[in-house]
C-alpha cells in the first residue's frame, strides 16, 4: 500500500487566537452604544446620531471580523454558532441594529417623501411575533420534514392559555401565561404529532389539518362559554405590566399611578425583541445538537435513521413538541400585543399566510422565517405608501381601487415565482448577495 | 361542560331528510373529490387549489350562462372549453417546472395558485355575492315525508356518469393507458416513448374541466355565489381521503359516506361540529388504512 503524502497541518503565522476580551469587545460595544445614543435626546442633531451609528457599525463589524480565530480550528471552535469572520461581524451588526432600531423609530425624525416611518414601529413588532412563530414552523416543516398545517391551531391554543391563565386567573399576567402556554403547547403538540408516527407527507398534512378544525371548535366553544361574541380583551385592565418589586430596574420609570403597563410600540419592542431573539437562538441551537441532527436524519429517511440508532418516534414527537411550544408562546404574545382575540381571528387564511411567509423567506432555513415575516408585513405598508405617494404609481386608479386584492395577488404571484425560480427564497438571495460582496471585496485585496 | 351537545332526535322523517341531504352533499363532495383524485392519480400532486378552480368554474358559469345568456348547452361547452384552456395554462405556465420538486413545495405552489385565483376573482367580479344559478330544474318531490330536489338527483347522475366515463377512459383508451403508465413510473413510461409532459397537461386540463362541471353543479345548490364557496375544496378533502386518493370509485363512496356523516353531525350536534366530525372520520380511516379505503399502497425501499 502506497503511503499518500498528506500536507502537514500548518501551525505558522496563519493560526490566530484572539483573547476572550477581544472576542467579546465588539459585542459589548454594540450592546452599549445604542443606549448612550438613545439617552442623549437633547442637543444632538439627528444626523449626527446617524453618522455616529454608521461609524460604530463599521467599527464593530471590523473588530468582530478581525478578532475571529483563524487557521487550524479546534473541534470546539468549529462547532461555534458564529464560526467565520463574516458570521461574527453580521452577528455584531445585528445586535447593534436591533438595539438602535427602536430609538430610530421612536424619534420624531420625518423622513423624505413622507415615508410612513412611525407606523412601521407597529410593523416591526408584528414582524418579531411572526418571525418567532414562522421559525418554529420552519423547524418542524422544513428542518424536521414533518408536514403540518396545525400551525394556527397552536396560535389559538396560545390565545386560550393566555385567556385562562393570563386573563381569567391572574388578570393580565402575561409572564405566567407564557411558560404555561409553552408547556401546554409542548404537551398538545406531542399529541398532535402522534399521527406522524404512522402517516407521512400528504396524509400527515391532512391529519394535522383535521387537528386544526378540532382546535377551532375548542376555541369557539371556549369563547362562547366565557366571553361571548365580543371575544377576549387582552388590553385595558388586562394588559401586561411589570410588577412593582421590579421597578428598580434601569430604564423603568412607572407611570403616574405607580404602575408600569406595557403599552405603546416602544415598550412592546423591548418585551418582544428579547423573547423572539432568544427563542430563535434556541431553535438555531437545537438544530446543532444531537437531537437536532436526529431531526434531519429522520427527515431524510426515517428507516435509515432508525438503523443508525435514532429513536424515530421520540425524535418526531420532540420536533412537534418543540415547535408547538414556541408557536403557542408566540400566540400568547400576539394576543396580548394585538389586544383582542375574537371568533374570526384564526382561519384558514392565517395558515396560508404562514405558508407564504416561509416560502418567501426561504424554505427550511430558520433565518428565512425572519426575512419572510419582514417581507410579509412590510410589503403592504410599502405598497400603501407607493399607491399614495410614489410618482407615477399614485396616478394609476386601478391600483388604488383594489388595494387589498392587489396585495393578495402579488403575494400569490411571489409564492409561485419564488418556488419556480428561487426555491430557497429571500434567505438564499441574501446568501448570494453576501457571497457576491465577499468575492468582490476579496478581488480588490492584494 | 365546555362542549355543549345538541338534542338527539329519533324522529324517522327528520333522519330521512338528513340522510337525503347527506347524500346530496356527498354527491357534491364526490364531484370535488374526483378532481383531487384525477390530479393525484397521475401527477402525484395534492392540489389544494381545487376549491378555487371550482370557484372559477362557478363564476365563469355565471358569466357565460347568466350575463351573456347563452344557450344552456352552448354555454356549458364554452365554459368547459375555457376551463380546459386554463388547465393547460396551469400546466405549461407553472406546474411543468415543478416536476420532481419536493412534495411540500408543490403543495405550497398550489396554494400560491389558489391565492392568485382568489385575488383575480375579487378584482374582476368584486366582493358582492350573486344569486345562485337556476338553470337546472328547481322543483322537488316528497318521499316518506322528506323532500328530494331534482337538482340533487341530476348532480348524482352527473357524478356517476363522470366516474364511469373516467373509468372507461383509464381502462380502454390509449391516453388513459399513458396516464396510468406515467403515474406508475414516470421514467419507465418516458423510456417507452410516452411524453409525460403531454400526459400531465391533459391531466390538468381534465381536472379543470371537472372543476368546471363541479362549479356549474355547486352553483345550483350553494346559498349564494361569492368568494366563500372555495371552502368546498377543503371540506371535500375528507371525502377524497376516505375513498382513497388514487381511486375514482372511492371518491364517490367516500363522498357519500362523509356527506351523510357530516349531515347527521350537522343536524344532531350543530353546524360547528361539521368539519371536526368529517376530519375525525378521515383521521380514523387514515389510522386504520393509511392510504384510504381503496388507495394505492406504496412500498418503501431503503
Amino acid at each position: 500500500m502506497t503511503a499518500v503524502e498528506n500536507p502537514a497541518p500548518q501551525q505558522d503565522s496563519t493560526t490566530y487566537r484572539p483573547s476572550p476580551v477581544q472576542r467579546l469587545l465588539p459585542f459589548a460595544i454594540a450592546a452599549v452604544v445604542p443606549f448612550i445614543l438613545g439617552a442623549t435626546t437633547e442637543n444632538v442633531n439627528f444626523w449626527w446620531k446617524a453618522l455616529i451609528t454608521v461609524v460604530v457599525l463599521a467599527v464593530v463589524a471590523r473588530m468582530a471580523w478581525v478578532w475571529t480565530p483563524r487557521g487550524e480550528l479546534t473541534h470546539r471552535e468549529d462547532m461555534r454558532l458564529w464560526r467565520t469572520p463574516s458570521d461574527r461581524s453580521w452577528a455584531a451588526v445585528t445586535v447593534f441594529g436591533l438595539l438602535v432600531l427602536p430609538f430610530i423609530l421612536a424619534s420624531d425624525f420625518t423622513p423624505p417623501m413622507d415615508f410612513p416611518w412611525a407606523t412601521w414601529f407597529a410593523v416591526v413588532n408584528l414582524v418579531l411575533i411572526f418571525a418567532m412563530g414562522a421559525a418554529a414552523f420552519n423547524l418542524l416543516v422544513g428542518y424536521s420534514g414533518q408536514i403540518s398545517l396545525a400551525h394556527v391551531a397552536f396560535l389559538a391554543l396560545g390565545s386560550i392559555v393566555g385567556g385562562i391563565v393570563g386573563v381569567q386567573w391572574s388578570g393580565g399576567n402575561m409572564w405566567v401565561a407564557l411558560p404555561a402556554a409553552a408547556l401546554a403547547g409542548a404537551v398538545v403538540g406531542a399529541i398532535s404529532g402522534l399521527p406522524a408516527l404512522r402517516l407521512k407527507h400528504l396524509y400527515l398534512l391532512l391529519a394535522t389539518f383535521g387537528f386544526h378544525f378540532v382546535m377551532m371548535l375548542v376555541w369557539r366553544e371556549y369563547l362562547q362559554e366565557y366571553f361571548g361574541f365580543v371575544g377576549i380583551r387582552f388590553k385595558g385592565e388586562n394588559s401586561p405590566r411589570i410588577a412593582s418589586w421590579l421597578h428598580w430596574l434601569p430604564g423603568i420609570d412607572p407611570d403616574d399611578n405607580g404602575e408600569f403597563i406595557i403599552t405603546g410600540q416602544f415598550r412592546w419592542y423591548w418585551v418582544l425583541m428579547p423573547i423572539t431573539v432568544l427563542s430563535i437562538l434556541f431553535m438555531v441551537n437545537v438544530v446543532r445538537t444531537r437531537e437536532g441532527r436526529a431531526f434531519a436524519a429522520v427527515r431524510d429517511r426515517d428507516v435509515s435513521a432508525s438503523l443508525l440508532g435514532i429513536n424515530v418516534a421520540r425524535s418526531k414527537l420532540l420536533a412537534f413538541a418543540l415547535s408547538s411550544a414556541v408557536v403557542s408562546m408566540s400566540g400568547v404574545l400576539a394576543s396580548f400585543y394585538i389586544g383582542s382575540r375574537g371568533e374570526d381571528s384564526f382561519n384558514v387564511q392565517t395558515v396560508l399566510n404562514y405558508a407564504i411567509i416561509i416560502v418567501v423567506g426561504g424554505f427550511s432555513s430558520i433565518q428565512g422565517a425572519i426575512f419572510g415575516s419582514a417581507f410579509f408585513w412590510f410589503l403592504p405598508e410599502w405598497f400603501k405608501w407607493a399607491r399614495e405617494e410614489l410618482w407615477i404609481v399614485r396616478d394609476i386608479d386601478f391600483l388604488s381601487d383594489y388595494p387589498s386584492e392587489i396585495d393578495l395577488a402579488i403575494k400569490g404571484f411571489l409564492v409561485v415565482i419564488i418556488l419556480m425560480f428561487k426555491p430557497d427564497g429571500l434567505a438564499g438571495l441574501w446568501k448570494d448577495v453576501k457571497g457576491w460582496i465577499g468575492r468582490s471585496l476579496a478581488r480588490r485585496g492584494p | 361542560m365546555l362542549l355543549a351537545f345538541g338534542n338527539f332526535t329519533a324522529d324517522p322523517s327528520v333522519n330521512l331528510q338528513l340522510l337525503i341531504g347527506g347524500l346530496a352533499l356527498g354527491a357534491i363532495y364526490a364531484v370535488v373529490a374526483l378532481g383531487f383524485v384525477l390530479v393525484y392519480k397521475s401527477t402525484d400532486v395534492l392540489n389544494l387549489a381545487h376549491g378555487e378552480f371550482l370557484m372559477l368554474g362557478a363564476y365563469f358559469a355565471l358569466t357565460f350562462l347568466i350575463s351573456e345568456n347563452l344557450n344552456f348547452f352552448l354555454g356549458v361547452f364554452v365554459l368547459l372549453l375555457v376551463m380546459l384552456v386554463f388547465g393547460l395554462l396551469v400546466h405549461y405556465g407553472i406546474m411543468r417546472r415543478m416536476v420532481g420538486q419536493g412534495f411540500f413545495a408543490i403543495v405550497l405552489i398550489t396554494l400560491g395558485i389558489a391565492t392568485i385565483i382568489r385575488a383575480l376573482l375579487l378584482i374582476f367580479y368584486g366582493p358582492t355575492e350573486r344569486a345562485r344559478l337556476d338553470l337546472l330544474p328547481q322543483g322537488s318531490f316528497e318521499v316518506g315525508g322528506a323532500t328530494v330536489r331534482y337538482v340533487d338527483l341530476i348532480i348524482f347522475g352527473v357524478v356517476a356518469a363522470c366516474v364511469l366515463l373516467f373509468f372507461l377512459f383509464f381502462k380502454y383508451t390509449r391516453l388513459g393507458l399513458h396516464m396510468r403508465a406515467v403515474a406508475d413510473d414516470i421514467e419507465a413510461a418516458a423510456a417507452m416513448g410516452i411524453d409525460p409532459d403531454k400526459v400531465y397537461a391533459m391531466t390538468w386540463a381534465a381536472a379543470m374541466v371537472m372543476a368546471g362541471v363541479g362549479g356549474l353543479l355547486f352553483g345550483h345548490v350553494t346559498g349564494a355565489i361569492d368568494r366563500s364557496i372555495e371552502a368546498i375544496g377543503l371540506r371535500a378533502f375528507p371525502a377524497a381521503v376516505v375513498g382513497g386518493l388514487t381511486s375514482l370509485g372511492g371518491s364517490i363512496v367516500g363522498g357519500l359516506v362523509v356527506g351523510v356523516i357530516e349531515q347527521f353531525a350537522n343536524g344532531h350536534l350543530g353546524t360547528k361540529w361539521r368539519e371536526p366530525v368529517a376530519f375525525s372520520v378521515m383521521f380514523v380511516v387514515l389510522l386504520v388504512r393509511p392510504t384510504g379505503l381503496w388507495g394505492r399502497k406504496d412500498l418503501e425501499r431503503v
